[in-house]
């Protein structure tokens, strides 16, 4: 149907109209927006998908009280982090700066992902390596250039119930890991439903993070899993098993229901980490407290797992100068971090202000100073699998499908040929 | 016109037609599966992930799955739950279907409500069924101790000789419903006058079932059984949710196997190997489920 030329030419009237509107909207915008160049930094990580964290707080804040940069955060769930951001940065759209898992960072460091800033850092007057513990700084670092910054910390110790120790006339808490299965073996009591001891050793990450202490114990590594000391602590523990002194089911539970069997009573200690304490001052009906993780040998080399997460700059970014200032503006606010969502900062200079629940303050400190003896897992880019090495291996010993030995020598043979190739 | 006619009606429209439906196949199907294909025989890292054409490795990938220590394990295990999970579900589906196929009073509203199970998702299943085969504080060892059953506790989920059976349980529970579905349909398409033809010339219950039933289920029992075959092998959700594959591989299997190698050990490569191992396995069984039903059609 021809419309004609009239019709044609209200068409064109209509057009200018709308482009005259749009240009003044457009001048309205202008005018709003101060006179420099806005810059957009993409952070993301794992805070504000089911509450408030650091990230998402601080990035809004950031971005709040600065005119010339807006940040555009994005929370992504923890299962998804990494994958998402591979395939973000395969296909040139990574964001500035990520969080992740500290033995997930190896991965992008190691390729080039990150950005070099050991210049920044050592040119700041904000951050600096000296404040930072030595194995959340390791798990930033990779052929000793920095990569990142550890966003907080966290580490796992023995809780244990003061109440059933003292019914079982135990003074101390154990310091080796004979003497807890000693006090394991005193302290279960199938009538009551009672286990000596409970902890992880199930099959993914959370396994492999709290028996990797006791081989970095044993003078082994992440490199270097088949000791003799390795071995006979997992002998130790499949006594604990098959002796009736903890529940079979520490092969399946991750720590946080490994640790609830703790909080009702149920066992009479736990390894665990300071994110239960909130949880157990609250639940909890005993008298408890915490303990620096046991040693192979009285004395012996202490170590323990390192969690948390760390900050890093990717390589691509358009902006680095600006994202390293908000890496700056992160660091600046580390001291609220504790008070604000219980994480503890991957530092000594902080001091952790008093709660006045003394439970939780005397628990603080011990795991304050086991943080000291902390180590990172790897850092290898393929710490996946080597994970799963370590932890194939823990459970193959704890059911007895292979001695303690021939399961670390196999796991060795895997590592072997992951670090080898 | 003559253009517009033949796309409406006869060949131009049969064209148009098969057109649209391959370019969905090939696009939704065929293109990943091809992709798939085509990344077991690449090295992949994290830089050629976007990249179609990686370096090539011929089978590298292939013979370095084989030779993973668990391979063997996870093979046992991945035939252990198909066949153990096909068969729960298909006897017990059957018996169910046979069951309300007797047509007792509000029969088909108790039918009706057995699809809550197949109607819940995979993770809430295996969430409930972790809690019921807890070890310590778990409902089935209450139930097994207190009927004299068991002494001590089974730890459904911790035992390498239980783990994989453990998901085997927690699956047929979740497939039941669904088998005993269409395997009800089945049964109701069976024209009554047969029974009653066969009660009259004396045939017992057994030798109805035997010489009516099952013969005149086949084509039925043939699209179950593939179905079921597809869908345990599809089966992601219970691992996750009951033992992560563990302990030590005891309850991993192929389909959880190439996820866990490819999401969380970002071996993309070795994930997409083991996939492609799992395709052939079904594109077998499905050539011997077409051969088996074949006569069934041209009858």
């Amino acid at each position: 149907m021809d419309r004609g030329p009239r019709a044609a030419r209200e068409d064109i009237m209509q057009v200018t109209k709308f482009g005259l509107l749009a240009g003044l909207a457009l001048g309205a915008l202008v005018a709003a927006t101060p006179a420099q160049a806005q810059v957009t930094l993409k952070v993301w990580s794992i805070d504000g998908v089911d509450r408030p964290g650091i990230a998402d707080t601080y990035s809004k804040e950031f971005d709040d009280a600065n005119e010339d940069i807006v940040v555009e955060y994005r929370g992504i769930p923890f299962d998804e982090i990494v994958n998402e951001t591979l395939r973000a940065f395969a296909t040139g759209n990574a964001p500035d700066i990520v969080s992740f898992d500290n033995p997930d960072f190896a991965l992008f460091s190691s390729r080039g992902a990150m950005l070099d800033i050991t210049d920044r850092v050592a040119n700041s007057e904000i951050v600096g390596k000296a404040q930072y513990f030595d194995g959340p700084l390791n798990s930033v670092t990779w052929d000793g250039k920095l990569y990142g910054l550890p966003k907080y910390t966290d580490t796992i110790g023995l809780f244990y119930n003061k109440d059933l120790f003292a019914k079982a006339g135990i003074t101390e808490p154990p310091s080796t890991w004979t003497e807890l299965a000693d006090a394991a073996a005193k302290l279960t009591d199938p009538a009551n439903n009672i286990y000596g001891v409970t902890f992880s050793a199930r099959a993914g990450e959370e396994g492999t993070f709290q028996f990797l202490p006791i081989i970095q114990m044993s003078g082994g590594g992440s490199n270097k899993v088949n000791t003799e000391g390795a071995a006979a602590v997992l002998d130790i523990w499949k006594s604990l098993i098959d002796n009736g002194y903890a529940s079979r089911d520490v092969l399946s539970l991750g720590q946080w229901d490994s640790t609830g069997a703790f909080n009702s009573g149920n066992a009479a200690m736990a390894i665990s980490g300071p994110w239960e304490i909130d949880r157990m001052v609250e639940d909890a009906k005993f008298d408890w407290g915490v303990a620096l993780l046991p040693t192979i040998e009285e004395g012996g080399q202490r170590s323990s797992a390192l969690g948390g997460f760390n900050w890093g700059i990717m390589a691509n970014t358009q902006h680095p100068d600006e994202a390293f200032r908000l890496l700056e503006y992160f660091v600046d606010q580390e001291d609220r971090i504790f008070a604000d969502f219980g994480n503890l900062p991957a530092r000594g200079d902080i001091e952790l202000p008093v709660t006045g629940v003394t439970k939780k303050d005397e628990a603080l400190k011990v795991f304050q100073e086991q943080l000291q003896y902390a180590q990172p897992r790897g850092p290898h880019p393929e710490w996946q699998k080597i994970s799963k090495a370590i932890y194939d291996a823990e459970q193959q010993a704890l059911t007895g499908q292979m001695s303690s030995m021939d399961a670390l020598n196999q796991a060795q043979a895997t590592i072997d040929g992951i670090y080898n190739q | 016109m003559r253009f517009l006619n033949a796309l409406r009606d006869g060949v131009g429209f049969d064209i148009l037609l098969v057109g649209a439906a391959l370019l969905f196949l090939v696009a939704l199907a065929g293109a990943p599966l091809v992709y798939n294909v085509l990344m077991s025989f690449q090295q992949v890292d994290m830089f050629t992930l976007g990249a179609l054409f990686r370096p090539f490795v011929g089978f590298d990938n292939y013979v370095a799955v084989v030779r993973q220590p668990e391979f063997w394990l996870v093979t046992r295990n991945t035939l252990i739950f198909v066949f153990g999970s096909m068969t729960g579900q298909f006897v017990l589906g059957f018996a169910l279907a046979l069951f309300f196929a007797q047509n007792f009073p509000g029969a088909a509203t108790i039918r009706g409500l057995f699809l809550v199970s197949w109607v819940m998702p995979g993770l809430v299943v295996g969430g409930i069924w972790s809690l019921i085969l807890a070890g310590d504080y778990g409902v089935l060892n209450v139930i097994l101790r207190s009927l004299g059953i068991i002494q001590a506790n089974v730890f459904w989920k911790s035992d390498p000789a239980f783990s994989i059976w453990a998901v085997v349980i927690a699956n047929i529970w979740l497939g039941l419903a669904f088998n005993m579905l269409l395997l009800s349909v089945g049964l109701a398409a069976i024209p009554r006058d047969l029974y009653e033809a066969a009660e009259l010339d004396g045939a017992n219950a057994f030798q109805r079932f035997w010489t009516i039933t099952l013969p005149m289920m086949r084509p039925t029992i043939g699209a179950v059984l593939s179905l079921g075959l597809i869908g345990t092998l599809q089966q992601f959700d219970l691992f996750p949710a009951l033992t992560e594959g563990g302990p030590a591989n005891t309850s991993n299997v192929a389909g959880f196997w190439s996820w866990q190698l490819s999401f969380q050990l970002y071996d993309f490569a070795k994930g997409a190997t083991v996939s492609v191992m799992m395709f052939l396995l079904v594109l077998f069984a499905s050539v011997i489920y077409v051969r088996s039903t074949r006569h069934e059609v041209r009858g």
